[in-house]
């Protein structure tokens, strides 16, 4: 069943990072206590009326840019009609005719090949209130209910779950680099609607909507079980029907789900509590200005510093570390980011602490990376004095001159390795026989008589240089 | 007397989840067919000429801080609702499977 082609569309609803809801002023918060976050809006209280939060519209519209969208500037909001009991009111506002971004796209690399994914919309809403299901009853938190989402919608584009996971994966990088949502799937702040179809010719198959799965994994999973079971159906003579279904993990297949209102059913119509709004230059001017760096462009800066790609990569997908190196490119960044991704993230490890936590500010780490590139001090000694730079705040050079662990000038340096090669005799033979072990154990001596303190790059070139006098 | 189908009333009663009697579809089906007769109406009205009203409020809309929270008491919804266990609200069971 080699000769079938699999097409994939993803649907992407994220909670924004706001601090109120998106038409109530109730505490955009839910997982606590159920029901303490709630207002007149969240339970559609009659006579009650929805206005807009002017954040989760900048967050829309920033994401909107981000996704490399052309900005709806007259924002209007319509309403989707279904009966629920998640859904108090009856209706969700979201928007249906005129999304506040349209026709972006996000460029994925999949083995070595670039591809853009073109964003169809990428539309504001209000989330329902959460449900829990027990044998008889369900029960209901409106903590939930109200929070602002954004429902982002791809074009069929992708052609295989290698490539919907590097959707979901850049997509997440850009909602996180720029602060709109927290991108958690695990707690649902993130949810992934894929609809896939399969063709043995250029036209699409019928789709069907594989709902509400779990991770980005699970996403390739799913793609991998639905695309092989249209294939079996088709094999078999059956036709493909448009239906809902969700993904059991354990059992590795997809389930059909009742089939739910789609289209017309859903009646949608302009919201008629919210007038619409015209987003003024001063509003998309502001949103531009206070853009995050985005993940390219800070790949971009790490690779014309000489950062390996591995480390790029690491850095990008650590945004504390990423954000702490931000402005700190007129100092040695493979230095910082090594130092970052190795001593320090282990001591974060270790300790459970974030950077910020701690008392190594940008400013101190500027100090410490300068004297490092300079040679001021060595990896041993940076080791030494790790903890009582990420737990105090002592000045650095303090912390170094307490410590006693200047490193040796080159001229002491050369003294007392010509003295270690000369008690040596051997080794210099051995060297001059081209013996490696010569340099090796010469090296050993020198680091037990500075007690670590030399830079091993310099006393290696001297401890060169001496020998070949010889 | 033109009427909606059998089928076209029960399908409106699945969508507002309302279970309706044979007598009552009946009436439906005419009574129904009414209400959107009346709403086919505004198609006689003539919409090429001039701007279309999308909305009849003059301003726009009042956008809000993301600051100011206020929130109700749960003790005070609660007073509302035929239903509660503990701080959740109980419904019958309802899952899309």
């Amino acid at each position: 069943m080699s000769n079938y082609q699999t097409t994939v569309g993803i649907e992407v609803h994220c909670e924004l990072k706001t601090k109120t809801k998106m038409f109530s002023n109730s505490i955009n918060n839910y997982g606590g206590v159920a029901n303490v976050n709630i207002s007149e809006i969240d339970f559609a209280l009659p006579g009650t009326l929805p206005c807009i939060n002017e954040e989760g519209l900048r967050l829309g519209i920033k994401a909107a840019l981000a996704l490399n969208c052309t900005i709806n500037k007259k924002v209007v909001f319509d309403r989707k009609n279904y009966f629920y009991p998640d859904l108090p009111k009856g209706y969700q506002i979201t928007q249906a005719r005129n999304p506040i971004g349209v026709n972006g796209y996000v460029e994925i690399e999949v083995d070595g090949k670039k591809k853009p994914i073109r964003i169809h919309d990428i539309h504001l809403e209000e989330d329902t209130c959460k449900s829990t299901h027990a044998e008889k009853k369900s029960y209901l938190d409106f903590n939930r209910s109200g929070v602002p989402l954004l429902e982002i919608v791809t074009e069929p584009d992708m052609k295989s779950e290698k490539e919907a996971m590097a959707y979901l994966e850049k997509l997440r990088e850009l909602l996180l680099y720029t602060n709109v949502s927290d991108c958690k799937m695990e707690e649902g702040s993130m949810r992934c609607d894929v609809n896939v179809s399969v063709s043995q010719t250029e036209n699409l198959g019928t789709r069907t909507e594989t709902k509400n799965i779990g991770s980005i994994s699970s996403v390739g999973r799913a793609i991998l079980a639905e695309s092989a079971r249209q294939m079996q159906e088709i094999e078999q003579g059956n036709i493909i029907q448009e239906e809902t279904r969700r993904f059991d993990e354990k059992q590795n297949r997809t389930i059909l789900m009742r089939v739910k209102e789609t289209g017309n059913d859903y009646r949608y119509f302009p919201e008629p509590d919210i007038p619409p709004y015209d987003l003024t230059e001063e509003m998309m001017e502001d949103v531009k200005r206070k853009m995050e760096v985005l993940p390219e462009e800070r790949r971009k800066i790490y690779r014309k510093a000489g950062i390996s790609p591995v480390n790029i990569e690491k850095i990008i997908a650590n945004k504390p570390i990423s954000d702490y190196l931000l402005g700190m490119e007129d100092i040695n960044l493979v230095i910082a980011s090594n130092l970052l991704l190795g001593e320090i993230s282990a001591y974060l490890n270790k300790t459970g602490k974030m950077l910020g936590d701690t008392c190594l500010d940008q400013e101190k780490f500027k100090i410490l990376v300068t004297k490092l590139d300079q040679k001021e001090i060595n990896n041993q000694i940076f080791k030494e004095i790790l903890v009582e730079l990420m737990e105090t705040d002592h000045d650095i050079e303090k912390i170094i001159d307490s410590k006693k662990v200047d490193t040796l000038s080159s001229e002491e340096l050369i003294k007392l390795i010509e003295t270690i090669v000369l008690a040596n005799p051997a080794s210099i033979e051995d060297f001059q026989q081209g013996k490696d072990r010569a340099v090796k154990f010469l090296m050993g001596q020198i680091m037990k008589e500075t007690k670590g303190k030399a830079n091993p790059q310099e006393a290696n070139q001297i401890l060169l240089a001496v020998l070949k006098k010889q | 007397m033109s009427k909606l189908t059998k089928e076209e009333v029960l399908h409106v009663s699945h969508l507002a989840r309302i279970g309706v009697t044979e007598e009552e579809i009946e009436n439906y089906q005419i009574t129904l067919k009414q209400l959107l007769d009346d709403v086919d109406k505004i198609k006689d009205i003539p919409i090429n000429h001039g701007e279309l009203l999308v909305t009849p409020v003059e301003h726009g809309a009042i956008l809000r801080n993301d600051s100011d929270s206020e929130m109700i008491a749960f003790e005070e919804v609660k007073k509302n609702i035929p239903a509660t266990v503990g701080n959740f609200v109980e419904v019958p069971v309802m899952v899309n499977e």
